[in-house]
């Protein structure tokens, strides 16, 4: 599901059979040099998160990106993060990202980070293809974790 | 003469009235433009789209069939995927929607080795026969939508989705 009005009402009918929250943390960098890797990075972690919501539709709540600028104080944004997720009925929360800075931040569980891949300029059938290379890293993931812990 | 003059208070009390239609109007435009949009998108969805797969190669086996088109929303045009699972009944061409109609996941065909011959959603384990339909005891209550499809130049051409007309 999507974090639209509609859908919402939909997850608040189901909430047993959406019990997977995905976050992506996405780093905005506005400088003149950073702004186009910073601008590719998001369109490529939202691509992802796009495809993985449309093949998880019924199991998984996307969020929309937390974004935050390049100084953020990343165990601040986890701390909050984890506490807004506490008090819900989410069993498994996924973070997706492309920026390294969370490999280093271990209170968060379940961060799957991902190098961004430039895909502006790709057409569509090649951008397609290379995306659902990507998703195909990271389906797994969420199928294993489900049959651990469900 | 004096009498069709417009007094203060009828010439502020117009053009309020003037001033309220205009934001009556300003808020209703958009609001009937978005319950309109979605009849005029599946119009644009009702004609077929040509796929690179072959009609040929397609056999009894459902192969997933992926298709592009543009897609408006309001302002926003933007290109759309979706995929359809295509096999042939005898020489008729049969497409399925892998919408789970359980809430919406992708459901694959042999996707649980344990039923190499239905279609399975990883979401909450949803099972459906080759035709479509749903089996009782898994989460979906109705069988999956189809495609009108047809065969162009050799190549599969996906239509409008309906319902299953097959169970
Ligand atoms: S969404 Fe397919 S079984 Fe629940």
């Amino acid at each position: 599901m999507h974090f639209i009005g509609k859908e919402i009402d939909q997850y608040l009918n189901q909430q047993d059979y959406i019990d997977t929250v995905v976050v992506p943390l996405l780093q905005i960098d506005l400088s003149e040099t950073g702004m186009k890797s910073s601008a590719g990075a998001s369109e490529y972690l939202q691509n992802l998160t796009a495809l993985l919501e449309k093949q998880f539709k019924g199991r998984i709540l996307l969020l929309p990106p937390i974004s935050y600028g390049k100084t953020a104080d990343r165990q601040r944004i986890a701390d909050e993060l984890t506490k807004e997720v506490e008090h819900t009925k989410f069993k498994h929360v996924f973070y997706l990202t492309t920026d390294s800075e969370w490999r280093t931040l271990d209170s968060l569980k379940n961060v799957l980070w991902l190098p961004a891949i430039p895909i502006e300029d790709m057409d569509q059938s090649f951008k397609n293809s290379v995306m659902e290379d990507q998703l195909r890293q990271v389906l797994p993931l969420f199928t294993k974790e489900w049959s651990h812990h469900s | 003469m004096s009498n069709n003059r417009v007094s203060r208070r009828q010439f502020l009390g117009y053009t309020l009235t003037g001033v309220g239609g205009f934001m009556a109007a300003g808020m209703l435009m958009p609001m009937v433009r978005f319950a309109v949009d979605p009849i005029l998108q599946q119009h644009e969805g009702g004609d077929y789209v040509l796929t690179d797969q072959a009609v040929a190669d397609i056999t009894e086996e459902p192969v997933r069939v992926d298709f592009t088109f543009e897609q408006t929303d309001a302002w926003y045009k933007s290109e759309v995927t979706n995929s359809a699972w295509v096999y042939k009944e005898g020489d008729k061409l049969i497409a399925l929607s892998p919408v789970c109609k359980h809430l919406g996941c992708t459901v694959n065909w042999a996707g649980s080795p344990e039923h190499p011959t239905q279609f399975f959603c990883p979401c909450h384990a949803g099972r459906y026969e080759k035709n479509g339909q749903n089996i009782a005891g898994t989460p979906p209550l109705g069988p999956l939508d189809e495609y009108q499809v047809k065969e162009q130049d050799g190549f599969v051409a996906i239509g409008a989705v309906r319902d299953n007309t097959l169970v």
